[in-house]
């Protein structure tokens, strides 16, 4: 037997090498780990001073005063206003969309197919070159929407300038570029459903009003769900758009908790401030995110486990 | 020297303990089967002795060497898996060649062993398809092909006729020992099928409850079965039993078996009140002509199965029992007659109601 | 089962030629404004039918404007290829990085992998600037600010979690048997991973590639806070374009097509990747 060779003159491989093998793996990634971690703990040290960065001499412990002085400004209020309706209404007004369109070309076909690739450049567009985009649509001179809004005997519409305005022009780029990954979403979902129940509604002739509501609805909560956290989790942050159409403005109509730190570290040069603002809203979504952490991860081990 | 030695092998994930102290020595160029239901840890064996997992406590040696720190792809052992576990990107020719080129043999002798086996196993005019276009009789073979490509001293496999159609299985069940001999390998093979395990085996390790309950000749794990369970593995239909309580009646020890005394070997170590389970193999029990002396009881079915009829029998006293002959019997009793049997000593056995063992002399 | 009246189809038709209005109308609009001139975009009412020009074009090229009041220098290329030195160099260290980590997490239950998992996967829903801001003023005593190098690590905390969260599922698909097959065939274990687990998990690595590549081009904020203009990319870039007093709105349209047109083409090309992607990163399971 020519194998006979072989065993003659084992290699010894340490066990070591072998229970060590996944850490060796992994070590890079946990370096990435401590590199966020450190600026993460620095913040936190922040949020505890008084550090603003042109009044060096003033730095000095403050405990949680930044978190306590928070509750009796309006400015901060005011930012966690503007968020979270800026977050609500992108997110539903978003859900509802995608939904429509995801239900609008369910059925797999060519044509389908194409619409749906064609909508997602949207999705690949990078968010501030779409606020560009629109920036450039609605510009008073010589922007299609303006000159739209003309034809309707709408004159003088400031868009992204005017405070009544500014809210509703972030809030359509917001649509445009996301709306697309919940009909990705929700369109995956809705193809991936059993076609069983849908054959035996129409079988029995039951209403399509009713086959949405109580079958389909139901079915894709899961997905819809995700979605949502997934969007709800990005949209609280938003920056990109907010600061390439109005760096905040106008006033303090479109200060939204990532634009407030930006121009607290950045123009008032408050340390402290901006990394305590980061903190809360730090904790929101890490609050969230753990919520919809622990559901995909026990959803994906329903689904190994299955398999 | 052994080929193959388990010594006190032992596996536990966490707190879950799936096998404890198993011993094993199997020679060279024997077929050991290892037989278990499922969930018995005999995949879960072989990959202890692959090298793919760790022991938690015991040693497995080849050749006489300790092989705890050599890595699998040292230790020079052939497998196949239960799932065929080919590679989907490459082809089956390709497959075959796996072990062959990591020993570093040069593309002719590649191709040599690759056109041995494919012709051994006779898939040599679908070597160049991707294993999903290949049946599953095929890609079967190709895994038993990739085993042996290398001929590897060792050769381990996982219940390889599992996911094979019946008629392909009975197929391979005759081509497989000459193979296996033909290769010269100490065999390992895994199975939940007990004709397989049967017609394969030079021994069978019978695995239950974490240990080997019996290594035996097959004809032993039969005739010698040393539990109840193990009685209860081997044999279709499977052995009757009944419990009962061994009586002395004149110094002789017997049992009631469907009212009926049966007395018991006087080698056995009786005790009056011993708690015993009674077993008798349906094919030992003979139907005797009317008249005879033996147990009364009536036919309450009769089913055909191939070339055995399967009777199912009451006694008297509520006990039923199945009774196997050969379709080819002159007279088969008819439903609601009633019969005398009696039971061959050979295919009689006695367990104790405790410990499931076999009482012997 | 298809009782769907005319009417309906006819709805239907309408409602999805909006919704593509609605989508695809910007970019085209951009893309023809990026080909006239000041005067032909500032006429009113605005005229679909007109005489393409380049210049807009070939200026961000020669990265030399003629505006009204003369010539300006911008190097709008620079930022370009800023884009594609970042996008292509983080991608490819967060691979390098992420794959083997990826695999680790699929195959080896421990304790540490698990926790360094969840971390990541924790901080990719956490604020950037929550990181960015300390981070900045860490570089700027590590002298790390607008470096490549800086920069390229930073975006790790972008690529490096969307690898490991698509990747490792992949690994996970692949049956354990098939890589005990291989080595117990006599291969080793760096073998079996490059000859069987990465061509076997190739589609997740291409689709968590070809994702991260398009988040780390279409990065805003990362490189507005740690790159000064020599090597912002294309995203910072056009917005300093804007602010920029005199410039052509033809140019900046071209800019925003020179930028966009990378990933969308990318998009179209690898979509079949990018839709895996995306919904195995969100709902596989």
């Amino acid at each position: 037997m020519t194998a006979a060779a072989h065993t003659h003159q084992p290699v010894k491989q340490s066990r070591f090498m072998r229970r060590a093998l996944p850490y060796i793996l992994s070590l890079p990634a946990l370096l990435m780990c401590i590199g966020i971690l450190i600026p993460f703990f620095t913040a936190v040290y922040y949020s505890l001073l008084r550090y603003r960065m042109n009044l060096p001499a003033m730095k000095g412990f403050i405990w949680f005063d930044n978190y306590l002085n928070f509750f009796t400004d309006p400015k901060f209020w005011n930012t966690v206003y503007i968020s979270l309706v800026y977050a609500a209404l992108t997110v539903g007004l978003e859900l509802a969309l995608g939904l429509g369109i995801a239900l609008l070309l369910q059925r797999p076909s060519r044509f389908n197919n194409v619409v749906s690739i064609l909508l997602l450049l949207p999705l690949m567009t990078a968010p501030a070159l779409a606020a560009l985009m629109w920036k450039l649509m609605t510009h008073p001179d010589f922007g299609i929407l303006s000159y739209l809004l003309t034809l309707v005997g709408i004159t003088d519409f400031k868009w992204a300038s005017d405070p009544k305005t500014a809210l509703l022009t972030v809030l359509l780029v917001d649509m445009w570029v996301y709306t697309p990954f919940i009909m990705i979403l929700l369109l995956a979902g809705l193809r991936s459903l059993p076609k069983a129940p849908f054959e035996a509604a129409a079988l029995d002739g039951v209403p399509r009003s009713f086959v949405f509501f109580r079958i389909t609805l139901p079915m894709l909560m899961p997905y819809i769900i995700t979605a949502t956290l997934f969007r709800l989790l990005d949209s609280i942050q938003q920056f990109d758009i907010i600061y390439a159409m109005t760096q905040g403005g106008p006033g303090d109509k479109l200060l939204v908790f990532q634009v407030q730190a930006y121009l607290d570290f950045f123009q008032s040069t408050n340390v402290g401030r901006s990394a305590a603002l980061m903190i809360i809203l730090w904790a929101i979504t890490y609050a969230l995110s753990n919520v919809f952490i622990k559901q995909w991860l026990k959803l994906r081990e329903r689904a190994h486990g299955a398999a | 020297m052994s080929q193959l030695a388990l010594k006190s092998l032992s596996k536990s994930y966490g707190a879950f303990k799936v096998f404890d102290g198993l011993n094993l020595d199997a020679g060279s160029g024997e077929i050991v089967v290892i037989f278990g239901g499922s969930g018995t840890g005999k995949t879960i064996l072989l990959r202890l002795i692959a090298g793919v997992e760790e022991p938690t406590a015991g040693t497995i040696e080849l050749d006489g060497h300790d092989v705890s720190d050599i890595a699998p792809e040292h230790r020079n052992v052939g497998m196949a898996f239960q799932n065929f576990a080919l590679f989907p990107h490459m082809s089956a020719a390709e497959n075959i060649a796996t072990p062959l080129k990591a020993q570093g043999k040069s593309a002719d002798a590649v191709r040599a062993g690759i056109d041995r086996v494919a012709k051994l196993l006779k898939i040599d005019h679908v070597l160049g398809h991707a294993p999903r276009e290949l049946s599953n009789g095929q890609k079967q073979r190709t895994a038993l092909a990739r085993a042996l490509a290398a001929e590897p001293r060792i050769l381990l496999l996982d219940d390889p006729l599992r996911n094979v159609d019946a008629k392909l299985r009975f197929e391979m069940r005759l081509e497989l020992p000459r193979l296996l001999r033909q290769s010269g390998a100490t065999v390992l093979y895994v199975t939940q099928d007990y004709k397989e395990a049967m017609a394969l085996a030079d021994r069978i390790a019978v695995l239950a409850d974490g240990k080997f309950v019996q290594v035996a000749t097959p004809e032993d794990i039969y005739l010698k079965p040393a539990t109840l369970g193990v009685a209860r593995l081997f044999g279709d239909p499977a052995i009757n039993t009944a419990k009962t309580v061994i009586e002395m009646k004149n110094g002789m020890a017997s049992a009631k078996v469907g009212g009926r005394d049966i007395p018991l070997p006087a080698s056995l170590a009786a005790a009056a009140g011993r708690g015993i389970t009674f077993g008798v193999r349906p094919e030992a029990v003979n139907i005797l002509s009317p008249g005879s002396d033996g147990l009364t009881a009536s036919v309450v079915a009769v089913t055909p199965l191939n070339e055995r009829t399967v009777l199912l029998l009451q006694s008297p006293d509520g006990w039923e029992f199945l009774a196997s002959l050969p379709a080819s019997s002159t007279s088969i009793p008819e439903p609601e007659t009633d019969v005398v049997v009696d039971f061959d000593p050979s295919g009689t056995h006695f367990f104790d109601s405790q410990s499931d063992e076999r009482l012997h002399g | 089962m298809d009782h769907t009246s005319t009417f309906e189809k006819a709805l239907r038709g309408v409602l999805i030629t909006l919704v593509l209005i609605f989508f695809l109308f910007p970019i085209l609009w951009i893309f023809l404004m990026s080909f006239q001139t000041n005067e032909t975009i500032l006429r009113i009412p605005p005229s679909l039918v007109f005489t393409p020009i380049f210049d807009n074009y070939w200026a961000l090229v020669t990265g030399e404007l003629r505006t009204a009041a003369g010539s300006l220098q911008l190097d709008f290329m620079k930022n370009l290829w800023n884009s594609v030195l970042l996008s292509v160099c983080s991608v490819a260290l967060s691979l390098l990085f992420g794959v083997p980590a990826a695999y680790a997490f699929a195959r080896f239950k421990f304790r540490l992998g698990e926790d360094i998992a969840f971390t990541l996967l924790s901080f990719r829903f956490a604020p950037p600037l929550l990181v960015l801001l300390p981070l900045s003023l860490y570089f700027k005593s590590l002298g790390l600010t607008n470096t490549y190098v800086g920069l390229i690590w930073v975006y790790q905390l972008i690529c490096l979690p969307l690898i490991l969260w698509i990747v490792r599922g992949y690994f996970e698909d692949i049956s354990p048997d098939i890589e005990y097959a291989y080595r117990i065939s006599g291969n080793s274990w760096w073998k079996t991973f490059l000859k069987i687990s990465l061509p076997l998990a190739r589609p997740g690595i291409a689709a968590a590639g070809l994702l991260a590549f398009i988040f780390a081009w279409n990065n805003f904020v990362f490189a507005l806070i740690l790159a000064s203009a020599d090597k912002q990319p294309v995203t910072v870039g056009a917005l300093a374009f804007v602010t920029a007093s005199g410039i052509q709105y033809g140019q900046i349209a071209a800019a925003i097509i020179l930028s966009i047109t990378p990933t969308l083409l990318l998009a179209l090309y690898a979509q079949r990747y990018l839709v895996e992607g995306l919904s195995m990163g969100a709902v596989k399971g």
